[in-house]
């Protein structure tokens, strides 16, 4: 989706100009300043409570990246998004526990970095398994099978039989020193951080690629009008299932990253409430907009930090507040009534505002 | 069937074999054959509900003919999807338009090249190399031919929903243009617009059939025989569900039961032009 819009009075002298990312020097000023506060301000500056919200807001982008993708640019909705990045958790964690790897291989720390990939790939598979039906149904009934995913991965596959391999308990645990990448033991916030930045860039610059080359014109095409893509060659069964594997494969990845925060995994991790809330961040945030993946995971975590904080200062004036569970009425609730609000006030979500005041600027001095 | 012998087989672009296509109990085609050679501009004409928009849809593989054959170059293609139709080179418009409305211009006529593209996940996830460059060359296909061609310059980062109709046809045109095609159905191109766009249409549609460069068989479905007949080599006139005709647009204008089917119809030798 090339709509780039340029600031008032430039203009391309060639298409190749015009299909770069950065066109003007003045978005790369923006963009490179954008990267140093990422890389360096932040992470050096921030305490650890900061990078944990930091590297939560990361995770929360990863994982609904790939519910903006079907939901926002292939039209196929899906509410069973936390099953594939349990896939994901799982298999890395397997691999990492009970696969004989050759000792240079944990030296070397390539453990974590080959059971991520396998774990996109795992989930992606996973995925498409769920996303077959896609070829049939449409709308409410596709709603249903991916409930199903939800259902049949979270709740009987992982809690009934995974969760019970090597006999653990509830939950897999990993010691320390298994997350290692490289050189470097993933053991601190701050390397946490480092790690989700890295793959957060890169998944975001390789969907905004997608999202210009021909796969990705053939999901927006899909979800546009399917019957149109079709009879101009366009393989909708294909692609709708492309489009599971590439937002299964993603949600293995953020699943992969996340057993980096928590060392250990366990099925509370990815109920059927998370499938919901990351759908709720492409809402607020923005449907079919990448940047709305990121205001939208800026804004839940923000508010639920901050609704957290309040609770607790409140507290201190109403001890029930803090009975375990409260918390997550307060939230669910206000969740709810945020979405309800977006939807009737800013159906566009956040990312449009922030066009809107983009748009403000390129065109400025000039006000139409 | 009966062909004459002035018909050269290899000629034959697109062969409907008496087709049926049935509604439950209603017949939307009852028997229903057309020849259309390479090279000409086809027209079908016929009332409103005659059945025209279900032939085309028969002829891109969006229904399947319950009887009858379907061959393309020679091939029986009843069995292939429109996908796949698209690929041999068939491409078409729809009566209502059907653009992508969230996509831009430039998007809308570059997914109608999709089958020329070739770039997969991997090589597209880092738009290097490979897909870089086909982004490029097809760029400037699009540009030079198509934009160019159709004179939409000024919208083309436009997204094609906020447009007014007119120009969301004359989009369609150019992104079932970007296919190359070698047959382009055209259902009902000119409903719908005013007395200039009209023009502007039939201009581009002759242009594609006649250019070197294009050299377009058309398939062109009109409700209005007035227009039709400047543009047209042949026309076939379709009655609910059953031929009346297929000759000549003079042959049509003279032919009896083509003028009692319309009878009634007020509009019909009224040219918009
Ligand atoms: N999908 C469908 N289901 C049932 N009937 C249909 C369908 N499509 C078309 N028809 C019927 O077929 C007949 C021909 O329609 P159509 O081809 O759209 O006419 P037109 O010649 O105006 O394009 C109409 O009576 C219409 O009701
Ligand atoms: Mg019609």
């Amino acid at each position: 989706m090339s709509t780039t819009w340029l600031p008032c009075g430039t203009y391309h002298q060639s298409y190749v100009k015009d299909h770069g990312w950065w066109q003007t020097s003045f978005v790369y000023g923006k963009m490179t300043l954008l990267v140093i506060v990422l890389f360096i301000i932040i992470p050096v500056f921030c305490g650890d409570y900061l990078l944990s919200i930091a590297y939560k807001i990361g995770y929360t982008i990863l994982a609904a990246l790939g519910v903006q993708l079907l939901i926002g640019y292939c039209g196929q909705i899906t509410l069973g998004h936390a099953a594939f990045v349990a896939v994901g958790s799982y298999t890395s964690a397997m691999l990492i526990l009970y696969v004989p790897w050759p000792n240079f291989l944990f030296s070397a720390g390539l453990v974590y970095p080959i059971s991520m990939i396998a774990a996109g790939f795992a989930a992606g598979l996973w995925s498409v398994l769920f996303g077959l039906p896609s070829a049939r149904v449409k709308g409410f009934y596709l709603i249903m099978t991916t409930m199903a995913a939800q259902w049949i991965t979270v709740p009987l596959v992982i809690t009934q039989y995974v969760s019970r391999i090597g006999g653990r308990g509830h939950y897999f645990s990993l010691p320390p020193g298994t997350i290692s990448i490289g050189p470097w033991a993933i053991d601190s916030d701050r390397k946490i951080y480092y790690l989700m930045i890295v793959l957060v860039c890169l998944c975001l610059l390789a969907m905004a690629n997608l999202l210009r080359s021909r796969v990705g014109r053939a999901w927006i095409a899909i979800r546009d009008n399917d019957i149109a893509a079709e009879t101009l060659g366009v393989n909708i069964v294909w692609y709708k299932l492309v489009a599971f594997f590439v937002a299964g494969f993603i949600a293995g990845i953020a699943g992969s990253f996340w057993i980096s925060a928590l060392y250990f995994v366990s099925p509370e991790h990815f109920e059927f409430f998370y499938s919901l809330w990351w759908v709720g961040v492409i809402l607020i945030g923005g449907v079919g907009s990448l940047h709305g993946v990121v205001f939208g995971a800026m804004f839940m975590v923000l508010v639920e930090e901050i609704l957290r904080n309040g609770l607790v200062a409140m507290g201190g004036w109403m001890p029930e507040l803090m009975l375990v569970g409260k918390f997550d009425y307060f939230r669910d609730s206000a969740f709810g009534l945020a979405i309800i609000l977006f939807l009737i006030y800013e159906p566009n979500g956040i990312s449009y505002r922030y066009w809107q005041i983009k748009n403000y600027f390129n065109l400025w001095p000039f006000s139409y | 069937m009966v062909k004459t012998n002035e018909i050269n087989a290899g000629d034959i672009l697109l062969e409907l074999e008496d087709i049926h296509m049935y509604f439950g109990k209603v017949a939307a085609l009852a028997g229903v054959s057309l020849q259309v050679r390479k090279g000409e501009i086809h027209s079908v004409i016929g009332p409103n509900g005659a059945g025209k928009t279900v032939m085309m849809n028969c002829i891109n593989g969006l229904y399947r003919p319950q009887r009858g054959n379907i061959h393309y170059r020679g091939q029986r293609i009843n069995d292939i999807k429109p996908y796949q139709r698209a690929e041999l080179g068939m491409s078409r418009t729809f009566q209502k338009v059907e653009v992508f409305g969230g996509m831009t211009v430039l998007d809308n006529i570059r997914l109608g090249r999709h089958i020329h593209f070739k770039s997969g996940i991997a090589s597209g996830s880092w738009y290097l190399g490979k897909t870089k460059r086909e982004e490029i060359k097809h760029r400037t296909f699009i540009e030079e031919e198509i934009i160019d061609l159709l004179e939409i310059e000024h919208i083309r980062h436009t997204p094609t929903g906020m447009l007014p109709y007119g120009l969301q046809k004359r989009v369609e045109l150019g992104r079932a243009l970007a296919l190359e095609p070698e047959l382009l159905i055209l259902d009902e191109p000119l409903a719908g617009l005013n007395l200039e766009e009209v023009e502007d249409m039939a201009r581009f549609i002759l242009d594609v059939n006649e250019e070197e460069r294009w050299k377009v068989t058309c398939l062109l479905v009109e409700h209005d025989m007035g227009v039709v007949m400047d543009l047209s080599h042949r026309v076939f006139v379709l009655n609910f569900g059953y031929m009346i005709m297929d000759g000549t647009p003079e042959e049509a204008q003279i032919n009896p039961e083509v003028i009692k089917a319309y009878l009634g119809e007020e509009d019909l030798y009224a040219t918009r032009g």
